[in-house]
């Protein structure tokens, strides 16, 4: 940490950042100002302060549908842990083969990696349906999970190599004078130095896995087996009557798993290369 | 389309042993029972009561095990065809008047003429009510409610402002003169008589249907010519000018739905919508709304009303169990029991008896709708012609072509013009 | 250490190298390893991605209405984009002025306050967390009810510019001259995802390097343009390039202003939307697909030309 500016230049960023941060604040207050103010006066206002505060939101929307949302916490809780570790692990694996190791077609396969990244998801929507439908994993999680520990989301595989070659050849050039296998040098070296890459991609599959939405919508049928975001869209139908109050007020609990699993990760990406005293 | 036959079973015994280790998923059922799936559209309320259905009909038929399944509105036409499209399909499928046509001429619903009579006995709906579900002669939906387009509006706003509020024998004319004094008169800056419903499609379709021209001939042409497009149009840019009606900026949020229609969202004192979507305005709305017809093209002219299916019972042409599945569609539709446990909230019911069976349980703002089609009911007309394919799309063209005339890039002489050819195209491409 | 050092052509074009003939075992110590890495991903390619990508490659040159089987058309579909669909081209104009204006103004943002945080500045945490927050809410029913009210004729931003500057603005989110710009502002405010990445890649960055450029009397300014922005290109590149993709395929945003219709007059019409509408809207799968593919094309032509680029401008350690 490099430290040692005035106190007035100290103050004018935290002003700036608390100003910052209340626009980045606004939409939750707003949506927590909308779980408990009259669901009539939701979309004729533009203010924060409801007429009246009434709580009632928070146990309708909790116990209001036939299965009460904990079990759509509990669901997305084992579907995001277990797809999260998926990509940790396969990405990994994938993203140290391309990004060290030397291999006959490893320029073709990086652009095929690449290239499943650009068709939008829609069109494959389908054949996939067919797929998993085949497989008879539609209505399980299964389409949801085990994908990811085939490594099937190159965003990761793309970001870990990006990081992977950021770590100095030196390190694992010695390893392999030692006779290190390539085992090792992922194991004992790489993924140690790499816990700000592993942190940012668990953070970033927990997150998008929870908020994740047609993939749910398209292969989990039963109410039993919702995500959260699926249990959220139950209060809604734009055609007839909706409980939009339910819906902000489980929104806003939404937010509380996916928020407390990334200040936790966060910690591991600031702390990672602090604690590994990375130097050369 | 799918990989190989033995990478295939190599990842189906994978997935089997992982699959115990999965959430409480009932999936996988290999089980050989009388199961079917019956798939909706709608929000928790009308999911309570389809369940309250299931469960009496699980008494009535204990041979007969249906599971429902549900989305939002605009979730459930992704996952429907995506189902249809994977060989999937539900056995029961609530089906939507614009849709059904599309569903029905691809071969994916089940023609139901046969049960007609025998264990569908649906003929207390009237041949209207029945005929509403056929496409091209062929009964493929049993209508679930009978709905029609009406406008919801503010009545203490009108009058607040010394306007008179719309009655049913209103003319556009008038319901323009008065809409003018509401916003001379308004009680706050930015707050309108009425939404601009020229590019709602039902609108167009009624004000058409009162001057004896229709959306689509039975030959599946255009029925009308750019010159009425043109007449529809300027009368909403003369709404517009007049300040009668929101400004296109305003009227642009309206994504055609409760929520964000500019009587929500406190900008309009009158909606344009369908009579079973009463209660959602009512519920996102502080004032006391009240329902009633269109206006008139002239005080002895027809309504230009019809009375439509809010929505329909189809069945899958997949389904393997088509008998248990009619036998549960005249449970909902014709059984006492089973109509009593949806009550009205998918619409008001077709069949007399069963209407006059839930009367005595509706409350203040169902028996609005309820009343609203029986005032509408005599001076309804035919239903109009079928739409023909394609024409879905064209309802996006017309909310386009009134943005434009409101935006001021086009007058309504071009976009009647605009909608005209662009739907001709549309509906030659099918 | 020098900006000159150069980047190996990862991902160009370069073909496999081939197996020398009957060295079976020695190609297999060169390349097994490698192989036994890229095991899993190598299964789901083959197993999962591959087969719908080339299912809606030949999709694309049939007629398929989700329902029936599909026809054979040969390019009809593609032969019609080109030629005869007004569409396509708004769709496109929507995309890339999307694309240019959300790309570079989110990647300035996120690195600048990724930037301001990797300092020692007291409560980090705490702000870190706060401004992921709106990337959290995702493409949320929530966000959208919101971003309506606050860009509408009577919302924030309009009281926010009436007291301050005494201009009545109009109403942004649905005037067709503005409607995009606020969906590129939601863009710029979802910054969080590149924030943490940049974040990551600064925190990589051996300190020791600072310490020796603080000895030699190296400015402020002089260590980031030398020392933070040449290390910090592997991952400005990941994120410029990852940024663009998802600009392209932007697809929920649509859903804010016109719930999915691409209003108002086509102003919000991104190109995923418009295939969307033409697949699940309009029954035309076929069509769609081969929208889809050009799509790929497109994108794939310009993440081609950045690893092109790269070689110029990135810097890599190996």
């Amino acid at each position: 940490m490099r430290t040692g500016r005035s106190p007035a230049r100290s103050a004018l960023i935290h002003l700036i950042l608390i100003l910052a941060s209340f626009a980045m604040l606004y939409p939750i207050l707003w949506m927590v100002s909308g779980s408990v103010r009259p669901q009539d006066e939701l979309f004729g206002t533009a203010s924060l302060w409801p007429s009246s505060v009434d709580l009632s939101a928070y146990v309708r929307g909790w116990t209001g549908l036939q299965v009460s949302f904990g079990q759509f916490f509990w669901n997305s809780l084992v579907i995001s842990v277990l797809a999260t570790i998926g990509n940790v692990v396969g990405c990994s694996l994938a993203a140290f083969a391309f990004a060290r190791l030397k291999f006959g077609g490893r320029n073709f396969w990086f652009a095929l990696m690449l290239g499943t990244l650009m068709l939008p998801y829609h069109v494959v929507l389908i054949p996939q349906y067919i797929l998993f439908l085949e497989l008879g994993w539609v209505n399980t999680p299964l389409p949801l999970i085990v994908p990811k520990y085939l490594a099937t989301d190159a965003f990761f595989i793309f970001l870990m190599v990006q990081f992977f070659r950021g770590i100095p050849r030196e390190l694992d050039e010695a390893a392999v004078m030692d006779g290190c296998s390539p085992w090792r040098i992922y194991w004992k070296i790489m993924l140690p130095l790499s816990l700000p890459v592993l942190a940012t991609a668990a953070i970033f599959s927990f997150i998008w896995t929870w908020d994740d939405f047609f993939g749910p919508l398209i292969y989990l049928n039963d109410i039993n087996t919702y995500t959260v975001q699926l249990g959220l869209r139950s209060f809604v139908d734009s055609s007839g009557a909706s409980d939009w109050s339910a819906l902000f007020a489980m929104s806003n609990l939404s937010l509380v798993p996916i928020f407390i699993f990334f200040i936790f990760f966060q910690r591991l990406l600031i702390e990672g290369i602090a604690t590994t005293g990375m130097k050369r | 389309m799918t990989p190989s036959m033995n990478r295939r079973s190599i990842l189906k015994a994978g997935a089997a042993a992982l699959s115990l280790a999965a959430l409480g998923a009932p999936g996988l059922a290999l089980a050989q029972e009388q199961r079917l799936r019956f798939l909706w559209w709608g929000s928790q309320e009308r999911a309570d009561r389809t369940n309250r259905a299931l469960e009496a009909y699980k008494a009535a038929a204990p041979q007969t095990q249906i599971v429902g399944e549900f989305a939002g509105w605009s979730d459930y036409w992704p996952r429907l065809a995506t189902q249809v499209a994977g060989r999937n399909a539900p056995d029961l499928i609530q089906m939507d008047y614009r849709y059904i046509f599309e569903y029905a001429r691809r071969g994916a619903l089940l023609p139901l003429d046969e049960y007609l009579g025998q264990t569908l006995k649906i003929e207390d709906f009237g041949a209207a009510n029945i005929d509403s579900g056929r496409v091209d002669g062929k009964l493929y939906g049993i209508n679930l409610g009978v709905n029609s387009s009406s406008i919801a509006f503010d009545a203490a706003a009108w009058e607040g402002t010394g306007a008179t509020p719309p009655t049913p024998e209103t003319t556009w004319e008038e319901f323009a003169e008065a809409a003018t004094t509401f916003g001379e008169n308004k009680p706050k800056p930015g707050y309108y008589a009425s939404a601009d419903a020229g590019g709602v499609e039902p609108a167009f379709e009624l004000w058409l249907r009162q001057n004896g021209k229709a959306l689509y001939t039975p030959e599946g042409g255009l029925g009308y010519e750019p010159a009425d497009a043109a007449k529809w149009f300027a009368l909403w840019a003369d709404m517009r000018e007049r300040g009668a009606c929101v400004p296109p900026d305003i009227q642009a949020l309206d994504q055609l739905n409760i929520e964000t229609n500019a009587l929500t969202t406190g900008k309009a004192a009158t909606a344009f919508m369908h009579s079973n979507q009463f209660v959602g305005y009512q519920a996102l709305n502080k004032a006391k709304l009240t329902l009633g017809p269109y206006p008139k093209g002239a005080k002895d002219g027809p309504s230009g009303h019809y009375l439509k299916p809010s929505m329909l019972l189809s069945l899958s042409a997949a389904t393997g169990g088509a008998d248990a599945a009619v036998a549960f569609a005249n449970f909902l539709v014709a059984d006492i029991a089973g109509a009593k446990a949806i009550g009205i909230e998918r619409g008001v019911p077709a069949s007399q008896a069963i209407r006059e069976a839930l009367t005595p349980e509706l409350n203040e703002v169902d028996t609005a709708m309820v009343d609203y089609i029986a005032l509408i009911t005599p001076g309804v007309g035919p239903l109009p012609a079928a739409p023909p394919s394609g024409a879905g799309e064209i309802q996006f063209v017309q909310k386009r072509v009134n943005e434009e005339v409101g935006f001021g890039q086009i007058t309504p002489e071009q976009a009647g013009e605009t909608l005209h050819s662009e739907a001709s195209a549309i509906l030659q491409r099918g | 250490m020098t900006m000159q050092s150069v980047a190996t052509d990862l991902g160009g074009a370069n073909a496999p190298a081939g197996a020398v003939p009957g060295a079976a075992r020695r190609a297999w110590a060169r390349n097994g390893p490698a192989y036994l890495f890229l095991l899993p991903w190598l299964i789901g390619f083959f197993g999962l991605t591959l087969g719908p990508a080339l299912a809606s490659l030949y999709l694309s040159f049939t007629n398929y209405d989700l329902i029936r089987s599909p026809d054979w058309v040969g390019a009809a579909n593609y032969v019609r984009i080109a030629t005869a669909d007004p569409k396509f081209a708004a769709a496109m104009k929507v995309t890339f002025l999307y694309v240019v204006l959300s790309v570079p103004l989110k990647l300035a943002f996120a690195l600048l306050v990724a930037m301001a945080f990797n300092r020692g500045l007291k409560g980090l945490p705490v702000y870190r967390a706060i401004f992921y927050l709106p990337s959290l809410l995702g493409a949320s029913v929530a966000i959208a009810v919101l971003w309506r009210q606050l860009f509408a004729s009577d919302g924030l931003v309009n009281m926010v510019l009436w007291q301050l500057f005494g201009i009545e603005g109009p109403s942004w989110i649905s005037n067709p001259n503005y409607s995009l710009y606020t969906l590129v502002i939601l863009s710029v405010w979802q910054f969080g995802s590149p924030m943490i990445i940049f974040l990551a890649g600064l925190r990589q960055i051996p300190t020791d390097m600072y310490e020796a450029a603080e000895i030699d009397g190296a400015s402020k300014a002089r260590q980031f343009w030398k020392i933070t922005l040449p290390l910090l290109t592997p991952v400005i590149f990941f994120n410029a390039v990852i940024q663009t993709i998802d600009a392209f395929k932007a697809f929920t945003p649509a859903f804010i202003i016109s719930e999915g219709t691409g209003g108002p007059i086509n102003s919000t019409l991104f190109y995923t939307l418009y295939l969307y509408q033409e697949a699940f809207g309009f029954f035309r799968m076929g069509y769609a697909s081969a929208l889809a593919w050009i799509l790929v094309v497109i994108i794939a032509a310009f993440t081609a030309f950045s690893f092109l680029s790269a070689k110029y401008w990135v810097h890599y350690d190996d």
